[in-house]
């Protein structure tokens, strides 16, 4: 019998600063599986899966005030915004 | 509204307002053509590493084929440099169109009133073009600016011309620290919107610096106005 899989959809993980969230919504055009503002107009995530890697690294450097962070979740680093 | 997408486009040209404000016109490369909601704007990609840029769209949706974007230069931040150092037929890398600050459709609300502080303007002078010249909306509209300084205001001629093509149009500059004669309203932006009697069924579109909204936002609520009819986009 074979092994059972663990399916990896994708190695980013998204998280919003609520207090930095401007309501400006680019993470919901770009990103909409992923982000939706809530009843008070604020960024929030809906799920990890919604969209790839890539789409969620765009969403988060699009947000006008870098309230989005992203981390590598096989390696902890975070990967936006870039920490120096 | 329709979903974002990557485009290219290049630098046509651009022009030193005065010493704060520059205005740039950009061709798209590809795709060719943006169909876009006026208030929208765009994120530029203004470094390697990623750091972008989000700057509203101040010229008419029906100019598709290309943009304008107004920046004020005054942070001296890594977006104004990048966009100061391109050259004429370089090339951006860009998302849009972005946002959610449009004016609601359907004409639900019975007037309009723009209230932006310097640069705030870019959004409402796309939305002016396309409300009065393109949907040929009849609705009473007023547009508030605040400013500093007279020397630092720009395309008053052009809402002055809209002004007198549109009865239905009525522009308001404010000036907080004029150096000169100045014959129309001083102070902030709330100080002019409280000398005008201002019906009830307005919808108000804010977009300025986080103090502006605050100040302006609470203008409103103590004569009465409803969360509802207020509508804004912080510029910081």
């Amino acid at each position: 019998m074979a092994e059972p899989q663990t399916k990896q959809i994708g190695k980013y993980t998204v998280s919003v600063i609520r207090e930095k969230c401007i309501s400006a919504a680019s993470c919901v055009a770009i990103a909409p599986g992923v982000f939706d503002l809530d009843e008070q107009q604020i960024a929030r995530v809906i799920s990890q899966n919604g969209n790839d890697d890539e789409t969620k690294l765009l969403a988060a450097q699009s947000c006008p005030t870098m309230a989005i962070i992203v981390t590598d979740t096989e390696t902890g680093k975070q990967v936006w915004p870039i920490e120096y | 509204m329709n979903p974002p997408k990557p485009y290219r486009a290049r630098l046509e040209e651009k022009q030193r307002l005065n010493e704060r404000f520059v205005q740039y016109w950009f061709e798209f490369v590809l795709p060719h053509e943006l169909n876009f909601t006026a208030g929208q704007y765009i994120s530029i990609k203004v470094a390697e590493s990623g750091v972008r840029r989000s700057y509203s769209i101040c010229s008419s949706p029906a100019q598709t084929h290309g943009f304008e974007l107004l920046v004020d230069i005054a942070p001296a931040g890594i977006g104004c440099t990048f966009l100061e150092n391109l050259q004429f037929g370089q090339e951006i890398e860009l998302i849009a169109p972005l946002g959610i600050f449009t004016i609601l459709p359907d004409e639900t609300e019975q007037s309009l009133a723009l209230i932006a502080t310097g640069a705030g303007i870019a959004p409402f002078r796309a939305m002016l073009c396309d409300r009065l010249q393109v949907a040929h909306d009849t609705r009473p509209i007023t547009l508030y600016w605040g400013m500093r300084y007279a020397n630092l205001l720009f395309w008053e001629d052009e809402f002055e011309e809209l002004a007198q093509s549109f009865p239905n149009f009525t522009f308001h500059p404010v000036l907080s620290q004029p150096e000169t004669a100045w014959p129309l309203c001083r102070g902030h932006v709330t100080d002019c919107l409280s000398a005008h009697e201002q019906p009830s069924d307005v919808g108000y579109y804010l977009c300025g610096n986080a103090r502006m909204l605050a100040d302006v936002s609470e203008t409103l609520r103590t004569k009465g106005v409803t969360e509802q009819q207020i509508h804004h986009e912080k510029f910081y």
